[in-house]
């Protein structure tokens, strides 16, 4: 059984031809395992948001392989890609990725009806507990600040108990305080729910809560540091995470 | 149903806009097919009422009634379970206050298309009539006398009947053996016939009814046909049908256009959203399935509302606007208007498995 959710293996990624030609993604090589946070780094229009889109299956890469818990998801069509990214894939993106006519409540209900598997209702309830947004549950996405808003994300994002949790800026709209908050919500639940995460940003302060940095230059991903543990969770913080422990079974 | 519904509810006013234009558009639709069953009935109530299979014209009349003339005798000739003569002729009847344009009918009593009176008796003396009952509403009542546009004959109003219209006129029904002297230019016929050294005839009739017919044999100079095929050949019946049915059927396609339209401006809203939820893995389908579910209610709603409406309206006409309400067919309208309103919607369903997710993450 391998321990890696993601792994991508000489993956590349052409955009245009001839003259026009723009390799966005240079031969790229990335695992992440269960358990594993890892920020990438880098200038905009560098590449990194090609590499989470191709690691999250949304686009096929020009060449190499990609897995995903296992599957070749490079072989996939769309329809069975979008399967799979709704088995193991989280998203939590930059503008927050919430229907606007659906009550907080709602916008994880919505998820029960297309997926089977979903946190059950206490350890849902932990979840929004953990992330403070309890009372917000018959709130509108629009009657919500944007802190609110990306940790409703970030709860829709880890209700479906994902393997792999993809975050694209998920930090952007937010000012210093918050944005640490919620990078030290997403290391703890990616720890405590055994998924692999990914943070796409720009912010180098961020890295203090991530297992490795790697940092995206012109298509090319360099490893910047590696800190086996990085930091400590704070204890008592995570326990809803527990209770369902690891149902994912790969 | 779970999307669908709920974004219903967030977005009320869009909604009932789409709504509205659907029971707009089927109230319409509910008032003309009551405006043209109403008018087919005005033509043809008395033919439907007396319930023949068929009727035998001269095959020289191009399937016209008043064109048609031929002896009553044979009606003995013709296969048939049943036979009926009839005579008819359009005329004014004037009963000294109102004047209106009647057919009156030539026919004896004792064959089956003699109406049974819904009021009053049926004719017994001579020159005796039983009236439409939509001559009460002109001011017709029973004892009336009518004196006759080209005869000098009066005619007396001894019962009303009700559906008995024929070709938009209110009908007069008589016997037959007074129908000769009333029907025009008789006098001139009678006087011809004397001249030629004839015995009276047997009485001229334009048609013979029948029922359960067997049209093998026909006799010679005549032709059969089927009771509907005699009704669309009724002058400007068949002209009048089109034209409405022709609305109806525009009409529709009105509303898928509508439909199609209101929906796509929505539905192009809502790409960006459409699209992380694709990218979180929510399948076209179930996206799809949400807009045709959404569609569907907006459209039963917009529909029953419409034929509501429609039937309330029809409590208020006067009785001269000529419209009645086959639910039947109006249940068919309905179900049709919620069906293009759904095929207006798959221009939407287009749209949302052709919306690429990538394009929603990175934009």
């Amino acid at each position: 059984m391998t321990e890696h959710v993601l792994q991508m293996d000489d993956v590349t990624k052409t955009f245009g031809s001839g003259r026009t030609e723009v390799r966005a993604l240079k031969k790229t090589s990335l695992d992440v395992n269960r358990g594993e946070v890892i920020a990438i780094i880098g200038p905009s229009g560098s590449g990194k948001s090609t590499l989470l889109t191709i690691a999250g299956g949304l686009q096929g890469p020009t060449g190499g392989e990609v897995r995903i818990a296992g599957e070749r998801i490079t072989e996939l069509g769309e329809k069975d890609r979008s399967k799979v990214r709704l088995e193991h894939v989280g998203f939590i993106l930059q503008s927050s990725n919430l229907v606007p006519f659906l009550t907080v409540s709602d916008q994880l209900k919505l998820l029960d009806k297309v997926k089977k598997g979903n946190m059950k209702k206490d350890e849902r309830d932990g979840l929004l507990e953990e992330l403070g947004i309890t009372k917000l549950a018959k709130k509108y996405p629009n009657d919500l600040s944007g802190g609110e808003r990306q940790r409703v994300a970030i709860a829709k994002a880890l209700y479906s108990n994902p393997s792999l949790l993809l975050a694209d800026e998920p930090t952007a709209s937010l000012d210093s305080d918050r944005a640490f908050e919620v990078m030290k919500l997403l290391k703890s639940a990616a720890v405590k729910k055994n998924a692999a995460t990914i943070v796409v940003t720009h912010d180098t302060r961020l890295t203090d809560y991530v297992d490795k940095v790697y940092k995206m230059v012109d298509g090319v991903l360099h490893l910047e540091a590696d800190k086996g543990g990085a930091e400590p969770l704070e204890e008592g913080r995570t326990d809803f995470l527990e209770k369902g422990g690891n149902e994912d079974g790969i | 149903m779970f999307l669908a519904w709920r974004e219903i509810r967030q977005n009320k006013l869009r909604f009932a806009l789409v709504t509205a234009v659907l029971l707009l558009v089927s109230y319409l639709v509910f008032f003309l097919s009551g405006l043209a069953s109403g008018l087919a009935g005005l033509n043809r109530e008395a033919v439907d009422k007396w319930q023949a299979d068929g009727i035998y014209l001269t095959d020289e009349s191009d399937k016209s009634l008043t064109q048609s003339m031929m002896e009553a005798d044979l009606a003995d000739e013709v296969e048939a379970d049943e036979a009926a003569v009839l005579a008819q002729t359009n005329l004014i009847a004037d009963n000294g206050d109102v004047k209106s344009g009647v057919a009156l009918f030539g026919i004896r009593p004792d064959e089956f298309i003699m109406p049974e009176p819904t009021e009053g008796n049926g004719f017994s003396e001579e020159f005796e009539v039983i009236a439409s009952d939509s001559l009460k509403e002109e001011g017709f009542s029973i004892g009336d006398e009518l004196d006759l546009s080209g005869s000098e004959e009066t005619l007396t109003i001894t019962g009303f009947t009700d559906e008995a219209r024929f070709n938009a006129a209110p009908v007069l029904y008589m016997n037959l053996d007074d129908f000769e002297k009333v029907r025009p230019g008789a006098a001139a016929l009678a006087q011809q016939d004397e001249i030629a050294g004839q015995e009276e005839q047997s009485g001229m009739v334009n048609a013979i009814v029948v029922r359960g017919a067997q049209p093998g044999d026909v006799p010679e100079d005549l032709e059969y046909m089927e009771s509907e095929t005699f009704i669309e050949n009724l002058p400007g019946y068949t002209e009048q049908n089109l034209t409405l049915t022709f609305m109806i059927y525009f009409l529709f396609a009105i509303s898928a256009a509508v439909v199609a339209i209101f929906l796509y401006v929505l539905t192009v809203q809502k790409i960006s959203m459409f699209g992380v939820m694709k990218a979180q893995g929510i399948s076209s389908a179930y996206l799809s399935r949400s807009v045709i579910a959404q569609t569907f209610i907006l459209a039963v709603i917009g529909v029953l509302i419409g034929f509501g409406l429609t039937v309330l309206t029809g409590q208020f006409l006067p009785a001269a606007v000529p419209v009645s309400f086959d639910y039947g067919m109006m249940a068919i309208y309905g179900a049709v208007l919620i069906v293009v309103a759904i095929l207006g919607a798959l221009v939407s369903v287009w749209t949302i498995v052709k919306i690429d997710p990538l394009e929603a993450i990175s934009g």
